[in-house]
């Protein structure tokens, strides 16, 4: 071995040397970044842990719970007119009145039709006292699709009522609906609507109708109410068959919206009958 | 996946993320409603009292979300870009977790395009994540998007 060849060598030496202590230097300083890194994304994991755990806190623990209470005087004295015309009527799913009433009338609407609230609340309440109340007739109701511009939203809001009907209040909700009807095709049929319309019916679990208003059967029900309107040859809402239970309806021609008199031939003509 | 793979690939998320939200925001405002195959659900999901938070709807929120997400991808790529994306993508995941947990447990119905949204920002936290975990060469930083593979040959020269 030369001088040279050993000067060489020590020199190859330092620069290795060097080059082992650099790459200690980076290893050290890329472990330093990444121990960083993870403190920071530890950091922010945490942040909007808590962020969203006082969102959660803030906006409540349960839906039910925030359904809007009825707050409007207006809400109050519909609340309190429907009570009052239904408290003590027997009502089963669809229907109201006593199950084994003599008469049967089958009332087809629409939830957001004007013309079926003119009804509801003019001639349908003598009709409710005189007959209903007295056990001669029953009502159901069924649906058809007139005033609700959207086909979602009438299946939605006809399923929120039966499945208030689950519970044996879809008279409730009905009533409550046309007391409150807003202005058409407003798009004031909202979630919050519908769940403010269920906490105003007394006795109702708004999470047992929550989940009954996921039942697979009321769209069908729905359907079949269409079916059952066009079957008929209804045009539009309100339209009425009447008939003795158990028996065959008929078509109710023409009755008035607002008088509850014109019914009343139909219906004592199917009682003395 | 190079580190410019990936940052494309969150931007393309982000732009499918921010037509979703833009969708949303606008049925919001016109007072539509959402296309939707799942029969009521995302009528129950848009309308109930969980779609706004504090007065603001929601799907606004989501949209400046996304928006900000897509200003932190665009701008010259630093470790502040990719931290900036790394907060905004977990706080929007945390965000979707709390909307899908109203869905589920409170409003009892699921949106479609909420379901789509919340997991377009999970897989954009765990792409955020990785990236910012990796790191990057500075080198690499101060080099824009557009110039693409003359940036790679750049880094690579000045490099070696």
């Amino acid at each position: 071995m030369t001088p040279a060849d050993s000067d060489l060598t020590r020199k190859e030496r330092r620069e290795q040397a060097r080059a082992e202590r650099k790459a200690q230097e980076e290893a050290h300083a890329a472990q330093s970044a990444q121990r960083k890194r993870l403190i920071q994304l530890g950091g922010v994991a945490g942040v909007v842990v808590v962020i969203i755990a006082i969102i959660l806190i803030a906006t409540g623990s349960g839906g039910s719970k925030n359904a809007p209470a009825p707050k409007s005087a207006a809400a109050k004295t519909a609340s309190s007119e429907v009570i009052s015309l239904l408290q003590g009527i027997p009502q089963s799913t669809i229907t109201l009145g006593n199950p084994n009433a003599p008469v049967t009338i089958q009332y087809f609407g629409d939830l957001e039709c004007p013309f079926c609230k003119q009804f509801t609340l003019s001639a349908l309440p003598t009709i409710i006292k005189k007959y209903v109340r007295t056990g001669k007739a029953k009502i159901e109701y069924h649906s058809m699709e007139t005033a609700t511009r959207e086909k979602e939203t009438f299946q939605t809001q006809q399923v929120a009522a039966l499945a208030a009907g689950k519970q044996n209040r879809m008279w409730d909700f009905v009533e409550l609906f046309y007391h409150e009807q807003g202005e058409e095709d407003s798009g004031y049929v909202t979630e919050s609507y519908l769940q403010g319309l269920a906490a105003q019916i007394p006795g109702l679990s708004l999470s047992q109708w929550s989940e009954n208003r996921n039942n697979p059967a009321y769209p069908s029900q729905v359907l079949a109410d269409a079916q059952a309107a066009n079957q008929n040859g209804f045009t539009g809402t309100p339209s009425f068959m009447i008939g003795k239970t158990g028996g065959t309806l008929q078509k109710l021609e023409n009755p008035s919206l607002t008088d509850a008199s014109s019914f009343e031939p139909a219906i004592e003509k199917l009682l003395k009958g | 996946m190079s580190q410019r793979t990936l940052r494309i690939v969150l931007i393309v998320l982000t732009a499918l993320g921010l037509a979703l939200a833009s969708y949303l925001t606008y049925v919001h405002y016109a007072n539509l409603r959402p296309v939707c195959t799942s029969g009521g659900s995302c009528f129950k999901v848009q309308t109930s009292t969980y779609s706004k938070l504090a007065g603001v709807p929601v799907a606004l929120m989501g949209l400046l979300g996304y928006v900000a997400i897509m200003i932190s991808l665009l701008v010259r790529e630093s470790e502040n870009t990719r931290f900036a994306t790394l907060v905004l993508t977990i706080g929007g995941f945390g965000f979707s977790a709390y909307l899908t947990y109203r869905e589920l447990f409170s409003i009892h119905a699921v949106c479609e395009e909420c379901a789509t949204s919340a997991g377009l920002m999970t897989i954009m936290m765990l792409l955020a994540i990785w990236r910012f975990l990796r790191g990057g060469p500075e080198v690499y930083d101060s080099q824009p998007l557009a110039t693409g593979e003359g940036a790679q040959a750049a880094h690579v020269s000045s490099a070696s």
